[in-house]
């Protein structure tokens, strides 16, 4: 480990990268609690009527804001979408996790033979691999919702998964691939040596040195396929099926919708996502730091 | 690196099947569309050549939308990079509330898309926007700063908020590539480099070049070819001035439903990110497409 920075200085970046990174969102959280007739007045403070929950018990409840049972009020500022927040979280939950699995099953022992085997074919498969993701998806959309109709996907969340599986697979592939790679060479022959077959060298060997990584690879799987719109939006059926990239959309592109409520939503909906990246993502530090990989 | 004689199908096919399932039919398909006249509004598709690209390209759009998109592309995907190894290298250390902060990293990468775009609107907002209300409390500023409505500040917004999107990714793999690195060839480095850059330099990039490569590689490809982000925060404009080559297969294809020129937008898009992976890959070389 380097020697320390000093403090201040450690002080100053970390206030920087957490006011870039979190900034806007810690936005998005006192958006949601003060309702919008305060936001937009400069003239009041922003926390000069307490804090209000009343567009999170309507999320969960359907009950509406007082505000908004008001004579004359704006009724366009409240918009069903939000309602589905909840439900489209768990719908994406499923969808990003099968991809995530679907990437990792498949993925990790592409990448371990494309790392360490020299094989008829390698050079052809491999720049296919790489090159696929090429064609911007918006290009693809239509023939791809043909070719699902046919197969009769469409409005089902397994087409979904098909294709956040096949989109995100070049990339799983490439990054395992340079995690093997990186792993010191005598590992393997040591492994040879003590007469372990392909498979058990992957199993045994590889695939536990390489946990952490495969690790953060399975989130990158998860968050593509988490916040993937275009595909979603399309090949998704009724309300009861769609995730939560759709949802969110609807409310964002709905220009009448109530800041507060739609700042309720978004935070509704990045608490479970964050709870569970994090989770994944404080084993992968654990360890990476502690120095999984020793030469 | 040994050598298997037959091709390992168990291996790859899991992997190459869905890949090919989703690229070669689509991708054919797409391309057939740019070398036809394909209008939702005429019946018939009619064989029309080169004609859909030609018209793309004498377009009075064209050389506006292409020169934003590289200098969006130019612009985002080294800052991703660059900002995203900084961030991880200084993470890596242990100090109190690092915890805290490496959690905080990952906030931007659980946003949908076309939350991002309205969480950045409210930053750059011209009167009711967080940094000008910050700047003008701070008095830095007399009047609002029109980030989104003047030309050059627009880009540069949509570039600061597409890079925000992009962090956590970077983050995440270049720490776990730092983590790869032998702990006694650092700890020797302590010793022998005083200079952190040189350690930096000598040491530590060697070591990461093949997951950097990766990570320009993709970042270009995702700044060239999406517009969603952009699209939200500005609708394209003040005027043409933040609108990217990439939406215009869209607008051809879904708003003038000429899904022809659509699609020959998108193939010159293929073809520019095709010279942009052999440049980087040329310019950063890595033993990553090594034949070895």
């Amino acid at each position: 480990m380097q020697r320390g920075l000093n403090p201040f200085l450690t002080f100053l970046f970390a206030s920087l990268i957490v006011l870039f990174t979190g900034g806007p969102v810690i936005l998005s959280l006192v958006g949601s609690v003060v309702p919008d007739r305060i936001l937009l007045d400069s003239s009041k403070a922003l926390f000069s009527e307490g804090l209000n929950f009343e567009t999170y018990r309507y999320v969960f409840t359907g009950q509406l804001p007082d505000s908004y049972l008001a004579e004359s009020a704006n009724r366009a500022m409240i918009s069903d979408a939000a309602r589905q927040v909840p439900q489209s979280l768990f719908n994406s939950s499923v969808i990003a996790f099968s991809s995530m699995v679907l990437n990792l099953l498949i993925g990790a022992p592409a990448a371990y033979v494309f790392a360490r085997y020299v094989f008829p074919g390698k050079k052809l498969t491999f720049m296919f691999l790489i090159l696929s993701p090429l064609v911007p998806a918006v290009a693809l959309v239509t023939p791809v919702y043909i070719m699902l109709q046919t197969l009769g996907l469409v409005g089902t969340q397994a087409g979904i998964i098909l294709v956040h599986t096949a989109k995100a697979l070049p990339f799983t592939v490439l990054i395992l691939s340079v995690f093997f790679r990186k792993m010191p060479a005598e590992i393997f022959e040591a492994a040879v040596l003590d007469h372990c077959s392909r498979f058990q060298t992957f199993w045994r060997i590889a695939l536990p040195l390489a946990l952490p990584s495969i690790g953060a690879t399975g989130l990158f799987a998860f968050m593509l396929s988490y916040s993937e719109y275009m595909f979603s939006m399309v090949l998704s059926g009724d309300a009861a099926t769609r995730p939560v990239s759709v949802v969110m959309a609807a409310l964002a592109r709905n220009t009448d919708v109530s800041w507060s409520l739609l700042n309720t939503a978004i935070f509704i909906a990045i608490v479970p996502t964050l709870v569970l990246v994090i989770f994944v993502w404080r084993f992968v530090v654990e360890g990476l730091l502690s120095g999984a990989v020793k030469g | 690196m040994w050598t298997i004689k037959r091709f390992p199908a168990l291996w790859l096919l899991p992997a190459l099947l869905p890949v090919a399932l989703m690229t070669i039919y689509p991708v054919a398909h797409a391309f057939w569309t740019s070398l036809h006249s394909v209008m939702l509004l005429f019946p018939g598709e009619p064989f029309v050549g080169l004609d859909n690209y030609k018209r793309v390209v004498s377009s009075n759009y064209f050389q506006d939308t292409l020169r934003n998109s590289l200098v969006f592309t130019f612009l985002a995907a080294p800052l991703v990079v660059i900002i995203g190894t900084l961030i991880a290298l200084f993470l890596q250390r242990r100090f109190f509330g690092s915890q805290v902060v490496r959690s905080i990293v990952l906030l931007p990468w659980v946003l949908p898309g076309a939350i991002s775009a309205v969480l950045w609107i409210w930053v750059f907002h011209p009167s009711f926007g967080v940094l000008n209300g910050l700047l003008r409390d701070l008095n830095l500023i007399d009047s609002s700063i029109p980030w989104l409505t003047s030309p050059r500040l627009a880009l540069i917004s949509v570039v600061v908020a597409h890079v925000w999107t992009q962090i956590p990714f970077a983050v995440v793999l270049i720490m776990a590539a730092l983590s790869g690195i032998n702990s006694e060839t650092l700890e020797a480095a302590a010793i022998d480099c005083r200079s952190a850059f040189k350690r930096f330099r000598y040491i530590i990039f060697p070591e990461i070049r093949a997951m950097i490569v990766v990570l320009v590689v993709y970042n270009a490809l995702t700044a060239f070819t999406t517009y969603d982000l952009v699209y939200a925060m500005t609708g394209g404009g003040p005027g043409t001035a933040t609108t990217l080559l990439s939406f215009q297969i869209w607008r051809e294809s879904f708003s003038m439903y000429d899904f022809g020129s659509g699609s020959a937008v998108a193939f010159i898009v293929v073809a520019i990110s095709a010279v942009l992976i052999v440049a980087i890959t040329r310019a950063l070389p890595s033993d990553l497409f090594a034949e070895e």
